[in-house]
């Protein structure tokens, strides 16, 4: 069999709604177990053992909840609008699901990310807002979500509420390159990403070990999210097929 | 009249019926006037104040108006069925949507940026300001046709349509407002604004381009819903 | 070729054609200056239009904050390590607002060349460190707020 020839089968495989279900099933423990380790590991690090920042004091240490959030809210509709992109073209229901579920989380993550970003800005700015480049992208990256969740409910037929949803997120997918650049475009004021270049990174490493184990944490705490979710949609959806009556029945 | 190229024939129906409402064609301008006239009314008459809030208000009014007049867009096809009829015909679906859209932004777009001059003397702004916001509207104004017939073809037939048509859109529309009223805002300031005219021609060609597949897509998937 | 190939030919080709067009036009916009930040090496070799409200951005210059007594009113000068501007600013300066550190302000120059900022914004240092290294920094004589190539 030819790697091509597994990946399909792989990929069918995943289709199928009852070998996702069991899957789903085994990995999640290992996920809710992961995740709470390494945000209790992000958490001590970063509130207890990370040494303050020479200029911001304690204050930065909002950083270990704001930064993964932020990366998330972005990360969550990448997500979405590449499940959008597989449910249009092989109507995989399981894409649909995944992008359902991932608006309701990506838009939490944004609004944690904007409140944070805010609180933070208080002392930083000495103001609760500015209409910075970030936060302004990321007020608008929240109204893409409200728009997606609104137009989704609004539709009381699944499978077009499915397909309309993927479209608005693919449109929204190519906007928002353009959204960013237009909107960085007005300003300075808040920091450049510090974690871009790995091989040297501006931030001290006992300030950076915790961050990344909050932003795996956050990644996984999704993942877990979305193993529910799926899960519970796979069960109400497929409710009058065998698997699930032998599920029913075998429990 | 060509009636034989199908594009040409949907572009003079439409105009056509279009110009049997005139009423309906008048709103959205009227519409456009009165906000923009209510500005001096709620922050100040002060010229000063005027021409630097000039530019974002008339901008921000346009966008308003045209969000105003989108929802008849599709409305008529899509209750009598013509729509199904217009999808299923050999010629491209996308085209005979594009046409729809050049003829809403001759009857809505079109006299908004016609009579945009005008505003902009009510607004203190200067001679050269002027043709600067008159050339940023010719740009922007048809984007926001074209994206937002996108909106309507995925909220048509539902119930809450307009609040949810205006979520949807809005944000799509950050780009062209922050280009639009900037290029208007640096013309004034006597700053080089051949960047942001640029950044809307750029904008209108992509969208000119890509919308029209979009909107039939949508239109057949809310089609299919009925 | 069938009618049919033929119009879907020409479809694809307009929207290769649009396409096209649309990219060429974003490089061309990408190639304008469409900012209204300036750095003082540029206001002081006047690139700035008269008149004209815009943002300075760069370093306060180490010793050179003066608050007048009994106002608000502070002055300053602002460096990008080459020139330097003198800027006056009444008002609350921001928490971050110190010698050395990365400031945006926004308003215009007067008659004698001052920059009237009429709102002072810090920006946040990229660099990420505790107050330990940045002393051993410091005391180590590796000053990044590099003050000597100001003429």
């Amino acid at each position: 069999m030819s790697v091509k020839d597994k990946v399909w089968l792989w990929f069918h495989r995943m289709a199928s709604p009852a070998y996702f279900y069991k899957l789903a099933g085994q990995l999640l423990p290992w996920c809710i177990v992961a995740t709470i380790i390494l945000m209790l590991v992000g958490l001590v690090g970063g509130l207890v053992f990370a040494p303050a920042d020479y200029q911001q004091g304690d204050g930065f240490r909002i950083i270990y909840v704001h930064v993964p959030a932020a990366w998330m809210s972005m990360f969550v509709y990448m997500v979405m609008a590449v499940n959008s992109a597989i449910f249009l073209i092989w109507h995989i229901k399981l894409s649909d699901i995944v992008a359902r579920s991932s608006a309701i989380i990506g838009a939490s993550f944004t609004f944690l990310a904007l409140v944070t970003g805010s609180i933070w800005g208080k002392p930083m700015w000495g103001t609760w807002w500015v209409w910075d480049a970030r936060l302004t992208s990321e007020l608008l990256l929240l109204f893409l979500y409200l728009g997606y969740i609104g137009l989704r409910s609004a539709i009381d037929d699944r499978r077009v509420a499915g397909k309309a949803g993927s479209i608005l997120a693919l449109v929204g997918a190519i906007n928002i390159p353009i959204i960013h650049y237009s909107v960085v475009w007005w300003n300075t004021l808040h920091q450049a990403p510090s974690v871009s270049k790995f091989d040297n990174p501006s931030i001290e490493i006992n300030m950076l070990v915790p961050l990344l184990c909050m932003a795996i944490a956050f990644k996984l705490f999704y993942l877990c999210i979305l193993l529910i979710n799926s899960r519970s949609e796979l069960l109400e959806q497929e409710k009058r097929s065998n698997w699930v009556k032998e599920l029913v029945t075998s429990s | 009249m060509n009636t034989r190229n199908p594009f040409i024939a949907m572009l003079f129906r439409d105009l056509r019926i279009a110009f049997r409402q005139r009423a309906e064609i008048m709103l959205p301008v009227i519409f456009f006037v009165v906000v923009v006239s209510l500005f001096p009314l709620a922050i100040s008459p002060d010229p000063t104040v005027l021409k630097s809030i000039g530019p974002g208000v008339i901008w921000i009014a346009a966008l308003l108006s045209i969000l105003l007049s989108l929802q008849s867009l599709f409305r008529s096809d899509f209750s009598d069925g013509s729509m199904e009829q217009i999808l299923l015909s050999p010629f491209p679906g996308s085209l005979l949507m594009l046409a729809r859209i050049v003829a809403q932004w001759c009857v809505t777009g079109l006299p908004l940026i016609i009579i945009s001059p005008l505003l902009g003397l009510l607004l203190h702004l200067d001679a050269h300001v002027i043709w600067v916001l008159f050339i940023s509207l010719l740009l922007g104004v048809p984007y926001l046709n074209m994206v937002g017939a996108i909106g309507v073809a995925l909220t048509i037939g539902l119930r809450q349509a307009g609040a949810l048509l205006s979520l949807l859109v809005l944000p799509l529309y950050v780009p062209v407002l922050i280009f639009g009223s900037n290029a208007v805002i640096s013309a004034s300031n006597d700053l080089p604004y051949n960047g942001q005219l640029l950044w809307l021609a750029a904008l209108l060609v992509i969208a000119t381009t890509l919308s029209p597949f979009v909107i039939s897509f949508a239109l057949r998937v809310s089609c299919s819903y009925r | 070729m069938s009618p049919k190939q033929k119009q879907r030919l020409i479809l694809v080709s307009l929207l290769v054609v649009g396409l096209g067009v649309g990219i060429g036009l974003v490089l061309m916009a990408l190639n304008e200056n469409i900012n209204l930040f300036f750095t003082p090496s540029q206001v002081v070799a006047g690139e700035v239009p008269p008149e004209q409200r815009f943002r300075i951005g760069g370093m306060v210059t180490m010793g050179s904050v003066e608050k007048l007594d009994g106002e608000l009113t502070v002055l300053f000068k602002l460096n990008d390590s080459v020139k330097e501007v003198q800027l006056k600013y009444a008002g609350i300066l921001p928490d971050l607002f110190r010698e050395g550190q990365g400031i945006v302000a926004e308003g215009k120059l007067n008659e004698e060349g001052v920059f009237v900022a009429d709102q002072v914004l810090a920006k946040h240092d990229e660099n990420y460190m505790p107050p330990e290294v940045e002393h051993a920094l410091k005391t180590s004589g590796g000053d990044y707020y590099d003050n000597e190539a100001i003429e």
